[in-house]
């Protein structure tokens, strides 16, 4: 694969999708570039959800193509996708409550770098992967040690959201895909989360979905923001003043004062 | 220290239930021990897949009669019966298997049931002509001595049909503690979250189906050889619920729950059989009973009392069951 930082990783060409009568998504054209750390925002019902749920074959588009590193993906289904390196999680944080918060790092770990062979799951024992070295470590830098025996079903959301993320980085994807990763969350919670995924800038690249663009700031490098379907705006914070994106965003017309902007993101 | 506390615990359990042989009709040990193993494979569906299934006795009449099958018509050799049921079950789970884990659990429970219907009547009517209807196939005098363990004496086949629970026992507790068990209980409550990390549901379930039907045919096949004789009756779809009955008495998920169910269940058939004339219904009010107050089953409320009580010590929040 090229050196370049630019290259593209994950492109979008043309994809939509609809559900009956709705255009979730309308002919989407987009570029996700090697280790940068991308954003995809918009309101509630803009189609980002969708549109990530494309990205990571969820649903099959009704149009277009998705490419990873310049292979159409499209037709693949999510298992062989994370066998090419994408990694995504889940808005409803999704995780196994009935197991211990080490056993589901253990099968988000063992499937990454073992194997899903059935031989393999059955010859091996949860109890032997729990102590790895790379199982200890992502706990500790999670802040998961004391509830590792727990179940998760006992966990806080913040907790929760933080394993499911440690989860998508112990496979150690290319790309981690992060749908909300804090929604719900406390201040203080969100913090957290944010610092470990600080640590993984440069290390993948990383596109996150968010709603809320006060969460997010200063750590996305780019942004799209999407409407009705359509990006609507692409670039650096900067784009959030474009006049479409604040009218389609926080219902301000672009003759209000911008610190109405800044109040309503918050 | 936990290792040697579950050793300890499946000795106690299969020693008590050896010893208890000296003071128990045989024939009541024998059905305690073959129902635990039927009792097995069902918890192992409802517990760690999530799938309840009201068909199986359909396997437990394909183990059975593929065993039948051998010691009426080819050979006499019990073993070989046993293992010849065992493999009948094996391959028609293995056809139908990727049939039916496709479905929901409540599709499931339904399109089992409808199996063991199918079951019944090819038994009971249309292949009369290899399976003698309703009369049955008897071959009770065909099955051969062996040496060592004799399972045409029935003290002979209580050993062995023991130490077969045993170590389908452990075999489970083993599938327990693997990384396909984890990958069960990770199926059971989050599929989608399975597939994403990159695992086969599909292939996950159905090994799970095989495995548990298989065992269900075992039990069917050690009732062949225990009775001798075979009869649609097995399968018969009013004995549906049976071992559903059996596992949600135990505890769903326990490791201990099927032994304690079957011989909950089958106690208490036989005790309570004796005093009242309709004791189906007392075992109906039972387990509504056990469903409101102790939706854990019998060795799940008592386990975490157990534990206290032998070791002092609080009970570990670890890997849950359920």
């Amino acid at each position: 694969m090229s050196e370049d930082s630019r290259s593209v990783i994950i492109k979008a060409e043309g994809v939509s999708k609809r559900f009956g009568t709705v255009v979730a998504v309308d002919q989407v054209d987009y570029q996700l570039y090697e280790n940068e750390v991308a954003g995809i925002l918009g309101s509630n019902g803009a189609g980002k959800t969708t549109f990530f749920n494309l990205l990571t074959g969820y649903f099959l588009p009704d149009e277009g193509r998705i490419l990873y590193r310049g292979q159409d993906v499209t037709a693949l289904t999510p298992q062989q996708r994370v066998a090419k390196g994408m990694m995504r999680t889940f808005q409803l944080t999704s995780t196994f409550d009935n197991l211990s918060v080490t056993d589901n790092l253990v099968l988000a770990f063992f499937r990454a770098h073992k194997s899903s062979s059935l031989w393999q799951l059955l010859t091996n024992t949860c109890k032997k992967h729990r102590k790895d070295e790379k199982i200890l470590a992502i706990l500790a830098s999670f802040d998961l040690e004391r509830v590792g025996d727990r179940l998760v079903r006992h966990l806080g959301l913040g907790e929760k959201r933080r394993m499911e993320i440690a989860m998508a980085i112990l496979a150690e994807p290319k790309v981690l895909l992060l749908d909300e990763p804090l929604a719900g969350l406390a201040e203080s919670e969100i913090k957290g989360v944010l610092d470990v995924l600080r640590k993984q800038v440069g290390k993948q690249t990383i596109l996150i979905v968010e709603h809320k663009i006060s969460h997010v700031e200063d750590f996305l490098q780019r942004l799209i923001v999407m409407h009705e379907g359509k990006i609507i705006a692409e670039g650096g914070y900067e784009c959030l003043q474009n006049p479409e994106v604040r009218k389609s965003y926080w219902q301000i017309d672009a003759t209000d004062d911008a610190s109405a902007a800044a109040g309503a993101a918050s | 220290m936990n290792a040697l506390r579950w050793w300890w615990g499946i000795l106690l359990t299969f020693a008590l239930l050896g010893i208890a042989r000296v003071f128990l009709p045989l024939p009541f040990m024998n059905e305690v021990v073959i129902f635990s193993i039927y009792a097995m494979g069902c918890n192992f569906l409802i517990g760690r897949v999530g799938y309840i299934s009201f068909g199986q006795p359909a396997y437990l009449a394909f183990g059975a009669y593929a065993c039948a099958f051998y010691l009426f018509y080819f050979g006499t050799n019990p073993y070989v019966g046993i293992l010849v049921g065992v493999l009948g079950g094996l391959i028609v789970s293995l056809l139908i298997g990727p049939l039916f884990v496709r479905l929901r659990s409540d599709y499931f429970a339904m399109v089992n049931l409808a199996l063991a219907v199918i079951v019944f009547y090819l038994t009971q009517k249309v292949l009369v002509g290899i399976t003698h209807g309703d009369n049955g196939l008897w071959f009770l005098t065909r099955i051969s001595s062996t040496p060592l363990l004799d399972l045409t004496i029935p003290s002979h086949f209580f050993i062995f049909s023991l130490l077969l629970a045993a170590l389908v026992w452990a075999f489970y507790k083993y599938l327990d503690d693997s990384i396909y068990g984890a990958c069960c209980l990770a199926t059971k409550i989050n599929e989608n979250k399975l597939q994403f990390l990159g695992y086969h549901n599909f292939s996950i379930r159905l090994l799970a189906f095989v495995i548990a039907n298989s065992t269900t045919a075992l039990a069917g096949a050690m009732y062949a050889v225990y009775l001798g004789f075979v009869s649609p009756e097995m399968a018969s779809p009013s004995r549906a619920a049976d071992p559903v009955i059996v596992t949600i008495l135990g505890g769903v998920g326990t490791l201990f729950g099927p032994i304690v169910g079957a011989i909950a269940y089958t106690g208490m058939k036989d005790v309570i059989s004796k005093l009242i004339g309709n004791w189906e219904l007392f075992i109906g009010f039972l387990l509504v009973f056990i469903m409101l107050v102790a939706d854990k089953g019998i060795w799940g409320s008592l386990a975490p009392v157990l534990e206290k009580w032998l070791f002092r010590r609080k009970s570990p929040d670890s890997r849950g069951h359920d």
